[in-house]
């Protein structure tokens, strides 16, 4: 039974991570292409990293350096 | 054509910071996070170590209409808080920053460049509002059973309005204030109030913009358009063109250097 | 002609007047300097020329304008610190600009590589502005102001934050321009105003207090030196030197007679004209002119 639950939980999650992974992808490649972002840039790497979701998601409201 | 100058641009910037790819994907985990969490609740709860010997819970049973709301709940908080962080600083940012005295100083109309704004930040919303209750609707259907596609066009369409009018208030006080930050915060205050007030004096406000989604689920239990919904969505687009108008009076009027 | 005419022109900050009452005309084809010192209101005339600022009172108006006319097409203007879409190339900048000044896409690009070449960043051109050095910022900024050909360019402190190479390049940049337009810079830098201007607005607090070319300027201006020397005795020279009327002061030094005279130009004539019926042979004689720097602090001072 466990094996069964895992395998569904599985398929719940892989839409959610499926989105969670492209925008942890798109968030890196800007942040390597990045010459400055707000604040210290290895912190915005910590936080694109760590925080799931989340994180790519800040980093590309408040990271970003604008204009 | 000017106008479409400066819708280009305003395309282009929201490809090259990235928006049209986040935005969408956030705007999809916000409306399929419930349908998927509801749907698994109980190997959830068994996953994270059952409950207690002995405890019985009866999860309620959800109609799809229940589900796809849910989503709509969603858009209604976290996506109305990520619409007004991705707008806070469409004309305030170029203003603080000093490129608007370049831009301005050319021969452009001031309403031309509010329109742009506004009309560029609809469609990157519409169409991320459109994925985002699409796959709601593509996992509704599949877990929880039939919702028609015409009544998905029907949500997206009058939900959509009640997206705009958020914009519309984003643009208006982009066009007052100078500070993003103060800006998303007026923006979300006013909305709040606007909900308190909406659900204080219920019963004459009917046709309020933040009645609209109480009126779609009418819409899908009786499945037809009532007045209150039609009412609602006049009203939602009344306001939307009014503040637009305004911003543009009111920024024709700014200084820009001052 | 006067491109410009200034009238009255006042702008208050919370009921304090920054720029308070001033007139002046912009001649046609000539490069007008606005100097004076820091806070003299230099920005803010400039910025209330542009359209970017209201008058509280007094006006700006074109020849040939119709009042309520938009004046923003026949201007062109870069700020101090000009800012860009740093997510932009500076060609799309330029095109980009080129277009909202209602050029079509095709124009805009020719014109756009044309000032990119004149101003020196062609290389540059496909790449980010948020990578272009300060130097290449200043003078994208100038290409954009002179993208749809405006009758006036109006230039902020165009050279005051480079470096002297940089400084040197928009100075002579400038000095080409010249010939296309009228041009109206400020600056606090005296050298640059004295090296490419023909008139100059000279502003303190608010007013103007001096206006004209640089030859009138000089010649209200100058308490101006003469250095002569004769062969013989210098005391009977500067005995007769000393009647004449148009003689502030003249003492000998170092086997030298100086004068100083408000108008050079007859004390001049008359001491020549003297030298000339005494039969002195003349060993010497040189004018000082006053520098810009002599007749800016006087100014300011006064």
């Amino acid at each position: 039974m466990p094996d069964i639950i895992s395998s569904d939980l599985l398929l719940i999650l892989l839409p959610i991570m499926v989105i969670q992974l492209i925008l942890m992808i798109v968030a890196l490649v800007d942040w390597v292409k990045a010459e400055e972002t707000n604040g210290p840039k290895w912190v915005w790497l910590v936080i694109i990293l760590l925080l799931n979701i989340i994180g790519p998601v800040i980093y590309f409201i408040f990271g970003r350096r604008q204009k | 054509m000017q106008w479409t100058t400066l819708f280009k641009k305003e395309l282009l910037e929201n490809w090259r910071n990235k928006k049209w790819i986040w935005f969408p994907l956030v705007m999809i985990l916000i409306a399929i996070m419930d349908p998927l969490t509801t749907y698994y609740m109980p190997l959830i709860i068994d996953a994270v170590g059952g409950m207690p010997e002995g405890t019985v819970f009866e999860l309620p049973e959800f109609t799809p209409t229940d589900v796809i709301m849910m989503s709509l709940g969603q858009y209604s908080i976290i996506g109305v808080i990520v619409i007004a962080l991705i707008s806070m600083g469409t004309i305030a940012g170029e203003r603080k920053s000093g490129v608007s005295e370049l831009i301005l100083v050319k021969p452009v109309s001031y309403k031309n460049y509010i329109l742009s704004k506004w009309a560029s930040l609809n469609v990157l919303v519409w169409f991320a509002a459109c994925l985002g209750l699409f796959a709601s609707w593509y996992y509704v259907n599949i877990l929880f059973g039939e919702l028609s596609f015409l009544a998905l066009l029907q949500i997206i369409f009058f939900y959509g309005l009640w997206l705009t009018f958020v914009l519309s208030l984003s643009i208006f006080y982009n066009a007052l204030l100078k500070s993003p930050g103060l800006i998303l915060f007026a923006t979300i205050a006013t909305i709040v109030t606007m909900s308190i007030v909406t659900q204080i004096f219920s019963h004459v406000l009917s046709w309020s913009p933040n009645k609209l989604s109480s009126h779609i689920i009418e819409m899908l239990q009786t499945d037809q358009i009532g007045s209150a919904l039609w009412g609602a969505a006049v009203i939602t687009v009344a306001l939307s063109i009014g503040l637009i108008i305004s911003a543009i009076y009111i920024f024709r009027k700014k200084e820009m250097a001052a | 002609m006067a491109l410009v005419t200034v009238s009255d022109l006042s702008r208050h900050f919370d009921g304090k007047p920054v720029v308070h009452q001033v007139s002046f005309e912009l001649n046609e084809g000539k490069t007008i300097a606005l100097i004076g010192p820091n806070g003299a209101g230099k920005t803010t005339t400039l910025r209330t020329m542009a359209g970017l600022l209201n008058p509280t009172s007094g006006s700006v108006k074109f020849s040939g304008m119709n009042a309520g006319e938009d004046i923003r097409p026949y201007i062109g203007y870069l700020p101090q610190y000009p800012a860009f879409y740093e997510w932009m190339s500076g060609l799309e900048f330029l095109v980009y600009s080129g277009q909202l000044a209602h050029l079509t896409k095709d124009e805009a690009t020719k014109r756009a590589l044309e000032l990119l070449k004149k101003v020196g960043i062609l290389d540059a051109k496909d790449r980010r502005i948020g990578k272009y050095s300060g130097g290449m910022k200043q003078r994208l900024g100038i290409a954009q102001a002179i993208i749809h050909q405006p009758k006036l360019l109006i230039l902020d402190e165009p050279v005051s934050s480079l470096d002297p190479i940089g400084r040197r390049e928009v100075l002579t940049l400038m000095d080409e321009l010249k010939k296309d337009m009228t041009i109206l810079f400020s600056t606090h830098i005296l050298s640059d105003a004295d090296e490419i201007s023909d008139e100059l607005l000279l502003l303190n607090k608010g007013e103007i207090v001096e206006s004209g070319s640089l030859a009138e300027l000089r010649n209200n201006y100058q308490t101006a030196k003469l250095e002569l020397s004769i062969e013989g005795d210098l005391s009977t020279f500067q005995a007769a030197v000393s009647q004449l009327d148009c003689i502030e002061e003249c003492y000998i030094e170092k086997d030298m007679l100086h004068v100083l005279a408000h108008d050079i130009d007859t004390a001049r004539s008359q001491i020549i004209q003297m030298v000339a019926s005494k039969n002195w042979s003349l060993t010497h004689f040189s004018v000082n002119r006053a520098s810009l720097e002599d007749m800016f602090m006087k100014v300011v001072n006064s």
